[in-house]
């Protein structure tokens, strides 16, 4: 047997590569097979049951459109999309569990939110369906869809925490989010003043 | 030295503020520069007018503009948004591409239709989904009070260019203007007669320049009334197979 130039590596280093290579294809097949385990064992502590998270500040992601949950998963790893608590635990994840959790994900029967401010979701609506045109806000309704379930481009918005639409609003004016495609979220959220964000996100809510 | 790196640190500050925030529409010289041509060809221009269109692929990609042009391209009955339906294709490329490169200023509408959120292939698919769209006669009319003075002045002035049904031309890039709300048509009649529209064709501005804004009121009110086609006209963008003679 020749093996060329190649340096020896060692027994000890040899075994190293052998345990590490041997994990690799226990953990790999266990963790793509099962994308649900994971959903319910680590997603869960956050995001809730199925998904439907019952934490305003984290986002129900239960129904959300299967492209955008794998786009996040894949963003928050790159560091596209910054985030201190999902970075660390998202770790591990391989593309294939990402898009998995995403096709999971998205089959999950999504919980109903809660209109808490009927006056201000109706401001909402008319923002949320007819945009504001003395500031060029275009309706959400042209990319999320009338009933805010978005598709395959844009993500689903119906019955999201208030709390968390609008911290991502927010993150979008002042560019802590910038994994819009194109910059469109950030020059609609620029347009966006406060009062705004919290009506439309009071309406979407109901959805 | 301190000076330098407070320099240095506002520079790169303004460059993270700068990221923060939207697409700005950049300038390109217009009708107010003096080696300006009306529909000169770019390549991203040519490109989109010799594409084969994918219709489909145009409904999708016009969702992002749909927030403001509404379903189905009808814009607003009060103009704040025309209407894109049933316009010509290479129309709407030829407005698209002079907004992406700021021959028309437009910085509303840029965060959307730039070139990172649209390609090339797209503006053709658009252009050609929106031509087949449908324009029904329920947009915005003007007061009706002085049809008489419109109708005299456009059959007089702008038929030669935008014929008589207002349907305008789709070879030689002339806009319909059948369809469309009456109070867009005005803005733009001022725009493109103040020189404010700067992608406009000098022959219509010289032609233009004459009338008050209450003659083109009257005008913008009788195109606002002539009646929107009633089938779709065929593609026009696709048969281009060379670039259209640009006005002398």
């Amino acid at each position: 047997m020749n093996c060329g130039r190649r340096p020896h590596l060692g027994p000890r280093r040899e075994f190293a590569f052998a345990t590490a290579f041997l994990g690799a294809v226990m953990a790999l097949p266990a963790m793509a097979s099962d994308v649900s385990t994971i959903a319910t064992t680590v997603c869960f502590a956050c995001h809730g049951e199925n998904g439907n998270s019952i934490t305003p500040i984290f986002p129900k992601i239960a129904g959300q459109q299967r492209v955008y949950i794998t786009k996040q998963l894949k963003e928050f790893a790159s560091g596209k999309r910054a985030n201190d608590i999902m970075v660390p635990i998202i770790q591990g994840l391989s593309d294939t569990d990402m898009a998995g959790l995403g096709a999971w994900f998205s089959e999950q029967k999504a919980a109903p939110g809660k209109v808490e401010d009927g006056e201000l979701a109706m401001v909402g609506k008319r923002l949320f369906h007819e945009g504001n045109v003395s500031t060029g806000v275009p309706a959400c309704e042209g990319c999320h869809q009338a009933d805010g379930e978005g598709n395959e481009r844009y993500p689903r918005l119906a019955g999201q925490h208030q709390a968390y639409s609008v911290s991502q609003l927010n993150n979008f004016k002042n560019g802590t989010r910038a994994n819009d495609r194109g910059k469109v979220m950030r020059a609609v959220a620029e347009r966006l003043s406060e009062d705004e964000m919290k009506a439309v996100a009071e309406y979407i809510a109901g959805l | 030295m301190n000076r330098y790196l407070l320099a240095l640190l506002a520079l790169c500050s303004s460059g993270l503020v700068l990221a923060a925030t939207a697409e700005v529409q950049p300038h390109a010289p217009g009708i107010e520069s003096a080696d300006y041509i009306w529909n000169e060809m770019d390549s991203e221009k040519l490109l989109a007018l010799r594409a084969k269109v994918n219709l489909g692929n145009g409904k999708v990609a016009f969702e992002v503009c749909q927030g403001c042009h509404r379903a189905n391209a009808l814009g607003r009955e009060d103009g704040s948004y025309p209407r894109l339906a049933a316009q010509h294709d290479t129309v709407l490329i030829k407005q698209m591409s002079d907004i992406r490169a700021g021959r028309r200023d437009n910085p509303k509408m840029y965060p959307f239709v730039n070139e990172h959120v649209i390609e090339a292939q797209e503006i053709a698919d658009i252009a050609g989904y929106l031509q087949s769209l449908p324009s029904p006669a329920s947009n915005g009319k003007g007061p009706g009070a002085d049809l008489e003075t419109g109708k005299t002045i456009y059959e007089k002035r702008c038929v030669s260019c935008h014929e008589k049904n207002g349907s305008g031309s789709a070879e030689k890039l002339y806009p319909r203007v059948n369809g469309q709300h009456f109070a867009y048509l005005l803005r733009q009649n001022i725009d493109i007669r103040d020189g404010v529209r700067r992608n406009s064709n000098p022959k219509m501005v010289r032609v233009i320049r004459q009338y008050s804004d209450e003659e083109l009121k009257a005008v913008a009110d009788y195109m606002s009334r002539l009646p929107p086609p009633t089938v779709a006209t065929a593609p026009a963008a696709t048969k281009m197979q060379k670039a259209p003679a640009g006005a002398r």
